[in-house]
């Protein structure tokens, strides 16, 4: 071998290994791309999935909230519904009850057609009491500015309550010591008040009948609830 | 043979030998740089569909802020309208209501 082909030779080697590197280099050129490519997007949908997941959560708790929040106004606007209900019934019982004191207002120096009524309803009140209880002798509690409308009757509700049980006149004891509360005021509208009528009681104090307006007021009320309810609301949905 | 071209030709081959290692060793570098650069693009673009999301929920919550808004204000209108309407009707037959009431506690049953 002479010296060119030696040269010559080496040349193709230098070759060689250059294009050998070079061929290497492009094929990691070419796997970092594919790699490149591949990574960045699995890593991007992995973050847009996160996201995604985070904002999905984050929207359902503001429609959670939206929906707990209108839940909440709902319901408050029911009770106001509820509480006006309430509140025009209520004021109807007191507006009964305010006209209780002109069914029992009298004078007590004068008797006039209006105590004529009253008189006579305080009659009928105590006959009734007297039908219900069924004693020979009761305790009598009124108002004092009533007892001498009832010292007035008393003697013929006793009579007509005898006629009509067939029995003996009954004995009342008027409670001369211990009055019901008088008529409601408005400048002590907490106290205990009567707006008239009687409590008649057996004279052991175990039976008791409670016949005053107010109490025949509430017991009118309880009852008639329903129908006044029905009145007022029957088209209205709360 | 002269001993001076025998050395060069050797010497020729461990240069050749160098600057192949040199081409292999830059392309991992630069492999290595792309994957770092597919790291920060996408944290770029996960940063921006990001922004791109909390755009949206922003947006989303003030609609619903105006939204519930007018809901609870045609909730209010509708409570208010139920009350003045109950409000009427109890004016119509308060009386009525009242005075049967009062029939009733002063009609004794004897």
């Amino acid at each position: 071998m002479n010296d060119a082909d030696v040269s010559k030779q080496i040349q193709q080697m230098v070759r060689f290994i250059r294009q050998e590197a070079e061929e290497k280099a492009n094929e990691i050129s070419v796997s970092a791309e594919e790699e490149f490519n591949i990574e960045k997007l699995q890593l991007v949908e992995a973050e847009k999935k996160k996201t995604r997941q985070e904002y999905e959560r984050k929207e359902r708790q503001v429609e959670i909230r939206k929906k707990i929040e209108y839940s909440m106004q709902l319901n408050a606007s029911r009770i106001k519904v509820l509480q006006a209900q309430d509140d025009v019934i209520s004021s109807m019982k007191e507006a009964a009850s305010k006209e209780l004191l002109h069914v029992s207002h009298h004078h007590h120096l004068t008797l006039t057609h209006h105590d004529h009524v009253y008189r006579n309803l305080l009659k009928d009140l105590i006959i009734q009491c007297l039908l219900r209880l069924k004693e020979p002798s009761v305790l009598l509690r009124c108002r004092k500015d009533d007892l001498h409308l009832v010292e007035h009757v008393l003697d013929s509700a006793a009579q007509e309550y005898a006629e009509k049980v067939n029995v003996d006149p009954p004995e009342i004891i008027v409670d001369n010591q211990v009055y019901l509360p008088p008529g409601p005021h408005h400048h002590n509208s907490h106290d205990l008040y009567c707006s008239g009528g009687v409590v008649l009681a057996s004279r052991d104090g175990k039976i008791v009948c409670e016949n005053t307006l107010d109490a025949r007021l509430d017991v009118v009320f309880r009852k008639k609830l329903p129908e006044i309810r029905n009145q007022l609301f029957g088209q209205v949905v709360a | 043979m002269d001993p001076f071209k025998g050395q060069g030709g050797i010497q020729m081959l461990l240069i050749a030998e160098q600057e192949a290692q040199h081409i292999v060793s830059n392309a991992r570098n630069l492999r290595t740089q792309r994957l770092k650069q597919a790291k920060d693009e996408v944290e770029r673009e996960a940063a921006q569909y990001r922004s791109h999301m909390e755009d949206e929920y922003q947006k989303l919550i003030s609609e619903n802020t105006g939204s519930s808004g007018s809901n609870v204000k045609r909730l209010e209108e509708e409570t208010d309208a139920k009350i003045k309407n109950l409000k009427k009707s109890t004016s119509k037959i308060s009386s009525e209501v009242v005075d049967m009431l009062l029939k009733y506690v002063t009609n004794i049953k004897t």
